[in-house]
């Protein structure tokens, strides 16, 4: 699977700082680190940049670009600051994000074939996000059609099921694993893509990495191409290079509903079960859903 | 000609039975194996418990229709209780502690203690004694309580995130059955309940997900009520399997509709009950006599 890291992003008072005062010394820690541990691409989550936008994205593409030579992932809701990043990016970058919504179509979704550019199309639409796994699609169709009007082929259309955390809705998530599985038919050559973290929102700190890659490991064999996630989870990297045959393979059979002898589990084991049955829907979750 | 039979479904396990009171004066709630009023499909041991809730100071606010029943005895809770059940045939009894709410008389946890007992003492049905929802206040409140009355099976509640420990420690000590609430939320009742289970024992649990009044939010707790009973039956979720509660008397008796006349208040407290009972609660909390009456009528035909 194709990760892009996420951790450049203003939500941590570090970055913001940084971005704030044009220190570039965090900013090469934050990308070195991510480049170093494997990821594929790495997103520049900005915010909506309501100083300055043009310049504040400009000065962090290229210093980003200083330090590191992966392709970028222009993560806005600021179409001005989106197409400063865009003009300056020297390998094909990806617009995070578009939608089917009418502000969307307008002002971002052209900005991918000006600077011929990938874009993350969410499902999203002027009516908010689709209930299951067919209003996604319709509402995919629809958008992905009128991208390809404006001249984005399907091959730079990274389609976003927009994965919402499993404490809020686990619906949503069962949805999401029947979404994707469906793109291949709706958008011929098209990606899927997911952040990943966001899964795991509200969840207890020091569980979130185990729903984020357990998660990982379903996606990936119901045929999901990308991922933003956090570069920082070595672990994460390790199963998404196939390190540990054995992790994933006892998540397909939990999957699969196969009799497993729970008594015979080590403990991580173990959690990589409850864990998958949480996220197929089979049990509800709570906060402790190791506990029982 | 094939014969037609109509499916059915079987599920394997029950909802846990909850005995509420010690003795003569008890009743067992919940112990179905099967959804509300499926007696086609399975077993329903036990009808819903009724209670009727009295307050511990004299109400405020309370609607002309609602106060009538009780006009002469709310100047005593005894009397009020014992009206309650001899009069009105309440099964259970709630006993709000009204009088102990921090922004209100701010009574103290023994004074709160000794009313408890008093009311305890004079009925014979199983008693419901009910904090202000404040987590500090209630913890101490119904730590004492429990203490006072110990021996007597109260169901004491609102148990919540911030309170589980010090009111249910409270209560194992000294056997009484308590109600675990989380509003509205599916996830957060199963995480108290484990939480709970750790070290209290899960059939002296009863589910409270909060109610809403018909017109104002009943379609939520219909829902909520009604999933929790799923994951217990269909996906055996052992953290789900506890009798439900549903406490809905207040909100209803708030709503202009039910302040407009006697018989749209009592019908719009009985309606939201008997929906309630259908969503799959196992214990109504009521008001009005009238309503209890109305209730009790429609579930035993």
């Amino acid at each position: 699977m194709i990760l892009i890291g996420e951790d450049l992003n203003v939500m941590s008072k570090e970055i913001s700082r940084a971005v704030k005062e044009r220190d570039p010394e965090p900013i090469r820690r934050c990308v070195v680190e991510q480049t170093h541990n494997g990821m594929d691409y790495l997103d520049l989550n900005v915010g909506p940049v309501a100083k300055n936008p043009a310049e504040t994205m400009e000065w962090l593409v290229k210093t980003v670009q200083e330090f590191t030579d992966l392709p970028l992932c222009l993560d806005t809701t600021n179409p001005v600051a989106m197409e400063a990043g865009l003009k300056i990016c020297k390998k094909k970058a990806l617009v995070n994000s578009a939608s089917g919504a009418s502000e969307s179509r307008e002002t971002m979704l052209p900005l991918a074939p000006k600077y011929s550019a990938g874009v993350v199309l969410s499902v999203m639409n002027d009516a908010g996000l689709p209930s299951d796994a067919d209003e996604r699609a319709s509402s995919i169709l629809d958008s992905a059609a009128f991208a390809n009007e404006l001249g984005i082929p399907n091959e730079d259309i990274w389609i976003d099921p927009v994965l919402l955390p499993v404490g809020v809705d686990q619906r949503q998530v069962v949805a999401y694993l029947e979404f994707i599985q469906m793109i291949p038919d709706l958008a011929p050559g098209a990606k899927s893509i997911c952040g990943l973290s966001n899964l795991s929102y509200g969840a207890p700190r020091e569980l979130r990495g185990l729903l984020n890659r357990t998660f990982l490991v379903m996606i990936g064999r119901y045929g999901q191409d990308s991922a933003i996630v956090s570069g920082f989870d070595k672990e994460l990297i390790r199963i998404n290079r196939g390190e540990t045959p054995e992790i994933v393979n006892l998540i397909y059979r939990a999957m699969d509903e196969d009799d497993i002898d729970i008594s015979s589990l080590a403990q991580k084991e173990l959690e990589y079960v409850k864990t998958t049955q949480v996220l197929m829907g089979k049990t509800l979750y709570s906060h402790s859903w190791l506990e029982v | 000609m094939i014969e037609y039979e109509a499916p059915l479904e079987k599920y394997t396990v029950n909802i846990r039975e909850a005995i509420l009171g010690k003795g003569q004066k008890t009743i067992k709630i919940g112990g179905e194996n099967t959804f509300p009023f499926h007696f086609f499909e399975g077993s329903l041991p036990n009808p819903p418990g009724l209670a009727l809730e009295i307050l511990d100071i004299q109400p405020e606010n309370w609607a002309q229709w609602v106060s009538e029943p009780f006009r002469d005895v709310v100047f005593d809770r005894v009397k009020w209780a014992k009206k309650c059940v001899e009069v009105f045939g309440a099964e259970v009894l709630c006993l709000r502690l009204l009088s102990t709410d921090p922004i209100g008389k701010d009574a103290s946890p023994k004074e709160a203690a000794e009313i408890t007992e008093k009311v305890a003492d004079a009925i014979d049905v199983p008693l419901i004694v009910w904090g202000t929802g404040t987590e500090d206040k209630d913890s101490q409140v119904l730590a004492e309580v429990a203490r006072l009355c110990s021996g007597k099976n109260l169901l004491l509640g609102p148990v919540l995130k911030g309170n589980y420990r010090e009111i249910a420690k409270a209560a194992l000590e000294h056997g009484h059955t308590i109600v675990a609430q989380a509003s509205m939320d599916a996830n957060l009742t199963k995480e108290l309940n484990i939480a709970l289970c750790k070290f209290f024992p899960a059939e002296r649990i009863v589910i409270d997900t909060t109610a809403s009044a018909l017109g104002y939010g009943l379609e939520y707790t219909f829902s909520i009520i009604e999933s929790i009973k799923q994951f217990a039956l269909v996906d055996r979720d052992t953290m789900m399997q506890m009798p439900i509660l549903a406490d809905f008397g207040g909100d209803c008796w708030r709503t202009k509709e039910a302040k407009e006349s006697k018989e749209q208040g009592i019908l719009w407290e009985a309606m939201t009950g008997l929906t309630f009972l259908l969503a799959g609660a196992n214990l109504l909390i009521l008001r009005h006599p009238e309503a209890l009456k109305l209730i009790k009528e429609m579930i035993s035909e």
